[in-house]
């Protein structure tokens, strides 16, 4: 215990020797976190709407009034379909209304008219959640209700907040990017330095060694994370806690394991910290991206979907989401930890065997 | 200036790029992140698991229960369950969403006498939520207009740019340039700090080399290999991709190449504030990957941002090269459009005050 405590200790003082390093980990679990789930805004909000009315104005303004913040600008009215057409193109305006000759006499004779829509689907998605929005505008306007009265309950997230979300999207990329990095840097720096063989040679144990390197930076991490969390996540969001925050420390903790175990097999395979670079890079942008962080998992192509089955990521994000917002139970948790503690076991052995020892 | 100095010391760094390996990595991590991502990055919403709760057992709810499983936005599942264990599927993350028909939903219909549907949605995460919500309710007002309700109006929809609406035309784009923001920076930042953390920076201290030379031998190595990434990277939207490409080949290369030069002047300035590599590789990522995803106009357009975030958007040069790229992919108006024209200078002008600001501050000696 004495030898894990000075092992553990002194990584921790060179870290901290780094002054640099320390800033950036205080940087990346405050500011970052705050500038994500501030700015990144997932749902099209205050889409910007331009009309050409060549019908008469009552109907079209009616209309028009319907459309508002938070979804919508202030309509911008443009003279004619070419001046509309030319704010699209200069990505201006991304919706644009027609209101034609017969819009609003077509309604009063007939009871049906045609609304014309022009959108700018470069983002698809957006665009269509765009229309939506524009479709469910006009239909809730409609004087006599519709026979079906369809009652949406958005659990756990009723207003859609999506600083909530992205905060905590955010939270989890810092915690899986440093993890990966600092771990694997520390092994390396050793090696590179050529006093990793020195460390060996000594009469302590290489796991033992290997452990309290890692536990060092768990720690580490575990500091930022506190911080995010109180100051960010909870002070400037009021992001929700449904379930116990106890556990999802606890799932953080298995979850470091785990990628630490990646981070022992990049450090094993490579020589220069400059080489760990290149490998982590390689490794956790797909691991990041394709573990339903940003964008849900089960949109993705298929194969993908069961390639993130080794993915300790996957398990982690799954996780933490169900803790801080849907609030599931330990029991129902258990899925999620059996991942991070198989995966976390298998990669550190398969590191140990190539680092732990000298012959 | 002195070309023979420029010239062995450009050779040194080829070399060096070569025997490291890192020249796979030049290419290895744009394709690879193009490619991943293109599959795997998905802002639309398909096959959500869709609980449907039948309490009627009526030629009605079956219509609508067929309505659901034949889209590829719901993947249906009809249960005969309490709410409660509905709601633990959801709490296990087991579904996504579950809607319940209630009993005697089709009698009250008939009658019309008020009759609800209740839908429950997984709101963790936001984005598809409401998404999944107007999917929904698009799925039920289709099936009424089938029934005979009449909609007072019919909405005609052109869509532009885009006008299949596949999800890849607009992210594929929207990648490429966030890769050519990331790499080249990368790889600039950590071939001057390399130097310095080994030490090897003295000899550029102490030798007659100049800061220009320097800065043009370290600097055109990824520059060189980062253009041909524009080729291949292009070459992989458009034939894996099937991204269409209406514009400019002129307007496309020509941004890109002023792009990787933003990129490797930010690259520079990184070099300059961190001696270590660990430090200069967090800090690129940190400061590349949050704006360039944050104004590339895929997760938000720049014309919805209000406030801070739309003079931010405007700070950055990422708004302006993803504007050029989208219109070469897209929108085609190439240089015709003044608009284009001159987001095309305004790059022009960051590229040249990146690397004017870069070497001022480099020091050629010991601090």
């Amino acid at each position: 215990m004495k030898k894990f405590l000075a092992v553990f200790k002194k990584e921790i003082l060179v870290f901290l020797r780094n002054v640099m390093l320390v800033f950036i980990l205080i940087y990346a679990f405050t500011f970052d976190i705050y500038i994500a789930g501030q700015g990144i805004e997932v749902k099209p909000r205050n889409v910007s709407i331009g009309y050409v009315n060549y019908s008469g104005e009552l109907l079209p303004q009616k209309i028009l009034a319907h459309l508002h913040a938070p979804e919508f600008q202030k309509p911008k009215r443009f003279l004619n379909e070419e001046e509309l057409k030319k704010a699209i193109f200069n990505k201006e305006i991304m919706v644009g209304i027609i209101f034609d000759k017969d819009f609003e006499k077509n309604f009063i004779r007939k009871k049906e008219a045609q609304l014309n829509v022009i959108i700018d689907s470069t983002a698809a998605a957006q665009a269509e959640v765009s229309v939506q929005y524009l479709t469910q505008t006009i239909y809730s306007m409609i004087d006599g209700k519709m026979p079906v009265d369809i009652k949406v309950y958005k659990l756990f997230n009723p207003n859609s907040n999506s600083k909530w979300f992205m905060s905590l999207s955010e939270l989890l990329s810092v915690v899986t990017m440093l993890s990966l990095v600092l771990i694997a840097v520390v092994f390396v720096r050793e090696k590179e330095a050529g006093t990793w063989d020195i460390m060996l040679l000594m009469p302590v144990n290489g796991a033992l060694i290997m452990f309290a390197k890692v536990f060092s930076q768990i720690f580490i991490i575990t500091v930022g994370l506190v911080m995010g969390i109180g100051l960010i996540l909870f002070g400037v969001f009021g992001v929700p806690m449904n379930g116990n925050l106890l556990y999802f420390f606890l799932l953080t903790f298995f979850f470091i394991m785990a990628m630490g175990g990646i981070a022992l097999v990049i450090a094993a395979y490579s020589n220069s910290v400059l080489e760990v670079s290149q490998y982590t890079v390689l490794v956790i942008m797909p691991l990041l991206f394709l573990s339903g962080a940003w964008t849900p998992i089960h949109s993705m192509a298929p194969w993908l979907q069961k390639l993130s089955i080794i993915s300790p990521v996957k398990y982690y994000i799954e996780g933490a989401q169900s803790i801080f917002f849907r609030g599931t139970e330990f029991i129902d948790l258990l899925p999620y930890f059996a991942g991070e503690i198989i995966i976390g076991a298998v990669l550190f052995y398969l590191g140990y065997r190539r680092m732990g020892k000298l012959f | 200036m002195k070309l023979g100095v420029v010239k062995a010391y450009l050779k040194k760094e080829f070399i060096d790029l070569w025997r490291s390996k890192m020249i796979v990595m030049v290419y290895l991590i744009p394709m690879m992140v193009v490619i991943l991502f293109g599959y795997g990055i998905r802002m639309e919403v398909t096959h959500s698991r869709t609980v449907i709760i039948d309490r009627d057992n009526t030629k009605m709810s079956q219509e609508i229960i067929r309505a659901f499983s034949t889209t590829k936005y719901f993947d249906t599942k009809v249960l005969n369950i309490t709410d409660n264990e509905a709601l633990r599927l959801i709490k296990q993350n087991k579904a996504d969403l579950f809607i319940i028909i209630p009993h005697n939903f089709e009698k009250n219909l008939m009658h019309s006498r008020n009759a609800e549907i209740a839908v429950y949605i997984d709101g963790s995460f936001p984005l598809r939520a409401t998404t999944l919500e107007g999917y929904v309710q698009g799925v039920f007002l289709n099936q009424l207009e089938k029934n005979g309700v009449k909609v007072p109006f019919k909405i005609n929809q052109r869509n532009f740019f885009n006008e299949s609406m596949r999800d890849e035309n607009g992210i594929i784009p929207g990648l490429i340039g966030l890769t050519m923001l990331i790499a080249p920076a990368i790889i600039a930042a950590l071939l001057i700090v390399k130097e310095k953390e080994a030490g090897t920076i003295f000899n550029f201290y102490s030798s007659p080399v100049s800061k220009i030379e320097f800065l043009i031998a370290k600097l055109t190595p990824p520059f060189i290999l980062y253009s041909f990434n524009t080729f291949i990277l292009f070459l992989i939207a458009v034939y894996i991709f099937k991204v269409p490409f209406k514009g400019s080949f002129l307007l496309y290369f020509l941004a890109s190449e002023i792009y990787i030069v933003i990129s490797i002047g930010i690259g520079l300035l990184v070099s300059i504030i961190t001696s270590r590599q660990v430090t200069a590789l967090v800090l690129t990522v940190l400061i590349t990957v949050i704006p360039g995803f944050l104004y590339s106009g895929i997760l938000m357009p720049i014309s919805s941002m209000t406030g801070e975030s739309y003079i931010e958007a405007h700070m950055f040069p990422v708004m302006y090269y993803n504007h050029l790229l989208y219109d070469a992919f897209l929108i085609a108006q190439g240089f015709n459009s003044p608009k284009n024209v001159e987001y095309f200078f305004i790059l022009i002008f960051y590229a040249a005050a990146l690397l004017f600001i870069g070497s001022l501050l480099l020091k050629k000696e010991l601090k």
